[in-house]
């Protein structure tokens, strides 16, 4: 049997749990520490400096963007494969970066991956699945070993890398989310532009303009 | 609103955890409590926990106990070996390198049972061997280490049942991504390892 509840009470239990909520967010802010180690450029080497480190360069986040528009626009499995792929090659990548093994032409595979998924987001393009991942692993080669060239070697590896990670996978899930709307023939057109601007961007950095 | 309530708190305090100083998660905490503390709260070993869980999740259900059984007996064997403190080891990189393993098989979906024994083996050992407390006494070690085995145990065991209950289509991918990002992280900071170890000499 249904117990009907009354609007006011309804109100007042919607509140209370309103005001829960900010009181452990606001908790969770009065309680936060600062960041006590600091890599040589000034960068926190934390949970928090390894999460900004992706979302501070824009070549990143456009291509990373696109790879969830693309995987939400190509449907499943890619809307799944795609996200799972860039993290695993690019750690590889970042490995080398780190180890400091040479690869060159990394800023121009950086910004042709930009202007390449965009392309493919833009021109609503449907290769098979295989090609698909190959391309989008081909390109977190780049973006992993960048990465890894600039990550500070310091304390508190395990806290940067899992901020930098789960970074790259909100990055990723962003474009999902804004891809979804293809399902809609306005929101199509309107990822369909997200890319085309993805691939301008990629344009800019690869001629020097940005 | 109360399950996005727990929801917010969990992510929260997993975001907001700090690194461990003095091998203790909490400062002042100790005893059994603070052992169990370790197993969850120590980014490596809840990582470890995680992905052990869930590999062994996607195993049937005599094969899942049989993992589990293992898990607890290498953990125990590592923890006696702890107790004694036998020496330094290399720990803290096998417990990295067989997470890293397991995010790999988490992300194919792919765990042959004798592979996922072999790494419960192994996570078990490593964790045991990396949970020696930098307390003074012997007592209050013995107590944590108890709790460090109690704790990683305890959560191995629901992470698996509960990977293995909710085995539907976005369960599975939810699990996929969750092993690619496990990996990922395990590869880069064995890198980073690498390379301090280097630097540092």
């Amino acid at each position: 049997m249904k117990v009907r509840t009354a609007p006011f009470e309804q109100l007042m239990v919607m509140r209370l749990r309103w005001f829960s909520t900010l009181s452990v967010l606001l908790a969770w802010t009065l309680t936060s520490i600062p960041a006590f180690a600091h890599s040589e450029k000034g960068e926190a080497i934390d949970f928090l400096g390894g999460f900004t480190h992706p979302i501070f360069g824009l070549d990143h986040v456009v291509a990373m963007v696109a790879v969830g528009l693309w995987g939400a626009f190509l449907g499943a499995p890619a809307i799944w494969l795609l996200p799972v792929v860039f993290p695993l090659v690019m750690a590889v990548a970042g490995a080398l970066g780190v180890l400091g093994v040479p690869l060159s032409g990394v800023e121009t595979g950086i910004a042709i991956s930009a202007i390449a998924l965009g392309a493919m987001v833009a021109l609503a393009a449907r290769p098979p699945l295989w090609i698909a991942a190959v391309l989008v692993g081909a390109f977190a080669v780049f973006h992993g070993y960048a990465h890894g060239v600039e990550l500070p070697v310091g304390a508190d590896a395990i806290a940067f890398s899992m901020g930098f990670v789960v970074a790259t996978g909100m990055l990723h899930l962003s474009g999902i989310a804004f891809g979804a709307l293809s399902q809609w023939p306005a929101g199509r057109i309107a990822v369909q532009a997200a890319g085309g601007i993805i691939a301008l961007i990629g344009v800019a950095f690869l001629t020097g303009v940005i | 609103m109360n399950r996005q309530l727990a929801i917010l708190c969990t992510v929260g305090i997993l975001a907001t955890a700090t690194p461990a100083s003095a091998h203790s998660p909490i400062m002042g905490i100790g005893g059994v409590f603070g052992g169990i503390l370790h197993a969850l709260l120590i980014p490596e070993h809840g990582m470890s926990v995680l992905a052990l869980g869930l590999v062994l999740g996607q195993q049937p259900w005599i094969q899942r106990r049989i993992g589990l059984l293992i898990f607890i007996t290498a953990m125990t064997c590592g923890l006696v070996a702890s107790a004694f403190a036998l020496g330094e080891t290399l720990a803290a990189d096998v417990l990295l390198v067989a997470t890293g393993v397991l995010g790999l098989l988490i992300a194919a979906a792919w765990a042959p049972p004798p592979l996922g024994w072999t790494l419960a083996a192994l996570a078990g050992l490593a964790a045991a061997l990396d949970s020696r407390p930098e307390v003074a006494s012997n007592e209050e070690a013995f107590r944590m280490l108890i709790g460090s085995g109690l704790g990683a145990a305890a959560a191995v065991a629901a992470v698996s049942a509960l990977s293995f209950r909710l085995r539907g289509k976005a369960q599975l991918i939810v699990s996929r991504v969750l092993g690619s990002w496990i990996a990922a992280i395990a590869i880069l900071v064995l890198s980073l390892r690498i390379v301090t170890q280097m630097t540092v000499g």
